[in-house]
């Protein structure tokens, strides 16, 4: 969009409304794409739905570049009990043709589909006990999300943004094919009751920023793939696939998924800070000192390098009056032998859930072996500890990033093995 | 005076203002506001002016009850660690916004909760932020900020409400755990906002002394217990840099506290008008014929009777016994004009000081 002149901010984003669902996504449509868009073979796709690892791009470092755009589309099922076999079969139906229609990787479609707690609660049967799916909570003593107790929520994601927004539209039953292929809408068998947009990855950030939340000043950098002008999910920060799959019972293959929505509002995490104070506050104080990260971080490699700024934290909060996000999460982010315990794909978004308005906001989908985990880290983020070790760390002051972050929706899904990822039961066959 | 009346008047502001084109001085609030006093004193001193401020509305949630106020857009220094920094006001600022919380049954102000407020007009966002906890003379402590609004209307403020992190005791302990948020409708006018009480100072300005705290009816006070008032056996008081701190002993620790003995319990509080100074880092060594038997830190408590206070437990206290008292972080609160020279502050400077025990 452009800044022409004298319009004011308030009146472009007036406009942006008034042109009707002007989503983050629909933004990136201008960029045309004249290569087909690879088509799919159902037998080839990978047992695990969050098999996406080995089918992203890489930057030079090996970190995954995850697929640019992405649509979390939250469904509730019509039927009231357990579902019925013509609810399975048509569900099938969808996904199976999604298989047909898209390539397994980048720039055909990456999907899953992730059952909630709320979901399961429709069986008499309980999930099995190696299953730790609870329902979402609040995880820090200074927020109210919503929580999204939709039965299921079913995930998007490519490179190209005319498959991502193909494929949701046949879904929705607003065109019959994808591709090519003949897509049976998912309203045959459930509503959906929420659709989420948006893009990661650099340049998009940056061409997205025209929306509340974001100074005027344009200040997200060309090369920064998230709002904060950092990169972020660096290879060894990160759980491997095979760590966060369940490895035992009907599940196994499976993989627990956390998804929350945090609204973001950086004028103070611009204007009023250096490059310094924020590498400080998102890092470390130890990064900052030392000089350890250039521009959005592209010169950290595939590790942050927060291990070694864990156990001083205390140290930090008192001699700095700050301490830096990851560096409170990391705590909780390992395991006895050190190995990360989440693996976080997080995307950013224009979309102000519940309103027409272009808010800058950040899709978080965490997976990981059981919720407990992202719990855990999500409680170390809070950095109470260290509110309580120096007045200077305050509640969401000086205290990492928790100024400029706003949670407004958690929910908590179970992503079935693909062989069971059609309506399934808590003790699948 | 009014603010309107004053420029209508064109009665002469303090400082280098001229008061050539006075209408554009209406359009452009912050231009009315007189510059910061030259020559300001190392200690609490008079500000050049004094801003009243409008109630808004209160609402309960939880154990909490929340006010929020609103005044004209102020300057005012940030506090971070040993960092203290002005901040202007800005172009866009349309009000400053007040917010104080209490405990809904003893109405006593809750420091330390952390506070964020949304603002919205019809329905679209139009603020989001975490406030910063402030304290100013005539509220003392209390959370605020600078914030820009799409013009007159109707908007509606959330604020939510932290869980306290810091100690409670007695009646208070297991209180104020959790968060809560409340909505209040802001019926903005510039008209009503020029109708708010502005007031400039002469001849106090930039000399020691503080101006009276405002009383509002429907707001409890953020006033400390006078020494008189304070339970157990007051040993004594000392000021660092115009913070009084009141150290009283209490045969047992309140219920909350671990931990077998005396407790010490600092209150501090504002010279001249005695408003609570929280958030400190506190640490205290009592020394016995030269020995130290205590030498730690002072928690940040509060307790239904004590008050917000800087509290230890220690063995016991005897005649002639010697307590210094550091401040290891200043109070870690924004400051309005007149407190930014004292408490630590723009001119820096904590001194220990050294209680004897009578």
């Amino acid at each position: 969009m452009s800044t022409d002149g004298d319009r004011s901010r308030r009146a472009v984003l007036k406009a942006a409304v008034a042109l009707g669902g002007a989503s983050a996504l629909s933004a990136c449509l201008d960029r045309t794409d004249d290569d087909p868009v690879p088509t799919g073979d159902p037998d080839a796709k990978p047992p695990r739905q969050h098999a996406w690892r080995e089918y992203v791009r890489h930057d030079d470092h090996g970190n995954s570049r995850l697929p640019a755009h992405q649509i979390l589309l939250y469904l509730d099922f019509d039927v009231a009990g357990p579902p019925t076999d013509a609810d399975r079969d048509a569900l099938a139906a969808s996904l199976a043709a999604l298989d047909r229609a898209y390539a397994w990787r980048h720039e055909g479609l990456l999907h899953s589909i992730a059952y909630s707690p709320a979901y399961f609660d429709r069986f008499d049967t309980p999930l099995p006990e190696g299953i730790d799916l609870p329902d979402p909570t609040a995880l820090s003593p200074f927020e109210s999300p919503t929580f999204d107790r939709q039965d299921a929520v079913l995930h998007l994601a490519s490179d190209r943004a005319d498959a991502v927004l193909e494929a949701d539209r046949a879904l929705r039953g607003e065109r019959e094919a994808a591709n090519g292929v003949s897509v049976p809408s998912l309203t045959e068998v459930a509503t959906v009751d929420s659709r989420r947009t948006g893009f990661v990855g650099a340049g998009l950030p940056a061409a997205n920023q025209d929306a509340a939340g974001i100074p005027d000043s344009k200040p997200v950098p060309e090369a920064s793939p998230l709002f904060m002008g950092f990169e972020a999910g660096f290879r060894g920060n990160q759980a491997t696939e095979d760590y966060v799959t369940v490895d035992t019972g009907p599940f196994a293959g499976g993989t627990t998924k956390v998804i929350a929505n945090l609204r973001q509002r950086l004028a103070d995490w611009y204007d009023e800070q250096s490059h310094e104070e924020r590498v400080t506050e998102m890092f470390s104080p130890g990064h900052a000192d030392n000089g350890l990260v250039k521009g959005v971080g592209d010169n950290l490699g595939s590790s942050s390098g927060i291990d070694r700024f864990v156990d001083g934290i205390a140290d930090d909060a008192r001699e700095h009056g700050r301490v830096g996000h990851a560096q409170k999460a990391a705590r909780a982010n390992r395991d006895a032998d050190g190995n990360v315990r989440l693996l976080r794909r997080h995307f950013e978004s224009t979309d102000d859930i519940g309103s027409d308005q272009r808010v800058a906001s950040l899709h978080f989908p965490s997976l990981q072996r059981r919720i407990s985990a992202f719990e855990a880290v999500r409680r170390a983020m809070n950095g109470t500890d260290l509110t309580e070790a120096t007045p200077a760390i305050r509640q969401r002051v000086n205290n990492g990033i928790l100024e400029y972050i706003f949670v407004r929706r958690r929910g908590n899904f179970l992503v079935p093995p693909r062989r069971h990822r059609v309506l399934p039961t808590p003790r699948p066959e | 005076m009014k603010r309107r009346e004053l420029l209508r008047t064109g009665a002469a502001l303090s400082g280098a203002l001229t008061l050539a084109g006075c209408s554009s001085l209406i359009e452009t609030r912050a231009a009315g506001v007189p510059p910061v006093p030259e020559n300001r004193p190392d200690g609490v001193y008079y500000p050049s002016h004094v801003e009243g401020m409008e109630m808004v509305g209160t609402a309960s949630s939880g154990d909490y009850t929340v006010g929020l106020m609103y005044s004209y857009p102020h300057r005012f220094w940030n506090v971070n660690g040993e960092n203290v920094a002005l901040t202007e006001i800005d172009a866009d600022d349309a009000v400053h916004l007040m917010a104080s919380v209490w405990d809904a049954d003893t109405e006593a102000i809750l420091p330390d909760t952390g506070l964020s407020a949304e603002i919205y007009q019809e329905g679209s966002l139009v603020s989001q932020e975490a406030i910063y906890p402030m304290l100013s003379q005539p509220m003392g402590f209390h959370y605020g900020a600078n914030f820009g609004l799409d013009g007159e209307g109707e908007y509606t403020v959330r604020l939510s409400v932290g869980a306290m992190s810091t100690r409670r005791t007695g009646a208070f302990e297991g209180r104020f755990a959790d968060p809560a948020t409340v909505e209040i409708p802001f019926e903005y006018s510039e008209a009503a906002k020029e109708d708010i009480a502005f007031r400039t100072l002469d001849d106090q300005v930039a000399t020691p002394g503080a101006v009276d705290a405002m009383a509002m009816a429907t707001l409890p006070d953020a006033v400390a217990p006078a020494e008189s008032a304070l339970p157990g056996r007051v040993l004594g008081s000392a000021t660092s840099d115009d913070a009084r701190l009141i150290v009283t002993a209490l045969d047992t620790p309140p219920v909350g506290v671990g931990g077998d003995g005396t407790y010490l319990a600092v209150s501090a509080r504002t010279r001249y008008n005695r408003m609570v100074i929280p958030a400190m880092g506190l640490s205290g060594r009592l020394e016995r014929n030269g020995e130290a038997v205590y030498d730690g830190a002072f928690e940040r408590t509060l307790d239904p009777d004590l008050g917000y206070h800087y509290g230890a437990v220690v063995d016991d206290v005897v005649s002639g016994d010697e307590l210094t008292l550091s401040v290891t972080v200043q109070p870690q609160t924004a400051r309005h004009e007149g407190y930014e020279t004292a408490f630590g502050g723009l001119t820096g400077g904590m001194p220990d000081v050294t209680v004897a025990v009578p």
